[in-house]
């Protein structure tokens, strides 16, 4: 356990400069580093095919995504943020951390066990059998945002203005 | 005890939640609105991995993480070629530029 909090506290240590970093495309690495640790503490948890698609897809797919867009939108990309905010952040997160603190202690007093037998079969067994029809959504999403994506990339026309 | 351990996953994903949540009050660029938004996700699917895990039922807690990194994928997708549009309409990538909408 103690190994997986020092994993949790180096995930919303990435997070964190993931959002306070200035320069985006060090925001966006950050973020990738976020997904790395994230993807690791699946695969402690015992949860191995969401760890892969946590790393392969999240910190590898998007993170290219999001540098291409950093560097198509490069000469506009500085936008001056408040300076209040990386000023006011400490106090703001300092607060949030104890009021964080006593309501998970509230909801371990509140709940008495998680109730629940141990599953029968493998992760394959309960995706294709259980929750096949989240895989029809699955593919109707990607679908989408195909579609999407080329609609919003789509040659304008000389007949239309 | 496992209950124990569930309840430090919970409160290290509402720390995300928070931070995320930070960003998208504060920040003015679309990017870094963004990623704070991908950072609440992470915390949400920490949130549902953990309470799998807690509740010996990871396997679907786990196909539930996979459907959301999927769905993930196809909202970045589609919601990071909205900015490049808006970029190239307003040559900016502030958000206060986007009060044209107003009605």
């Amino acid at each position: 356990m103690t190994f997986q909090i020092i994993l949790l506290a180096a995930l919303v240590l990435a997070s964190a400069a993931a959002i306070l970093a200035k320069d985006l495309l060090k925001s966006a690495v950050a973020l990738a580093v976020a997904s790395l640790f994230l993807g690791i503490i699946f695969f402690r948890m015992g949860a191995p095919y969401a760890g892969v698609f946590e790393i392969s897809v999240v910190a590898g797919l998007i993170t290219v995504l999001f540098m291409l867009t950093i560097a198509l939108t490069k000469q506009g990309g500085d936008v001056r943020e408040s300076k209040t905010v990386k000023v006011v952040f400490p106090l703001f997160f300092a607060v949030f951390l104890l009021i964080d603190f006593f309501v998970m202690r509230g909801i371990l007093a509140q709940v008495p066990a998680l109730e629940g037998a141990a599953e029968a079969g493998t992760f394959g067994d309960v995706l294709w059998k259980e929750r096949s029809f989240d895989l029809i959504g699955q593919l109707a999403v990607i679908l989408a945002g195909v579609f999407a994506v080329l609609a919003l990339f789509r040659k304008r026309n000389h007949h239309d203005h | 005890m496992i209950i124990n351990e569930w309840v430090v996953y919970l409160l290290f994903a509402a720390v995300l939640f928070f931070l995320g949540l930070y960003c998208l009050l504060t920040m003015r660029n679309l990017i870094k609105l963004f990623i704070g938004i991908e950072v609440i996700g992470k915390g949400v699917s920490l949130v549902l991995l953990s309470t799998g895990w807690a509740r010996q039922s990871i396997f679907l807690a786990q196909s539930l993480v996979v459907t959301y990194i999927v769905i993930e994928v196809s909202l970045v997708a589609t919601a990071l070629a909205v900015i490049i549009n808006l970029y190239r309409v307003n040559q900016t990538l502030d958000i206060r530029s986007l009060t044209r909408l107003k009605g």
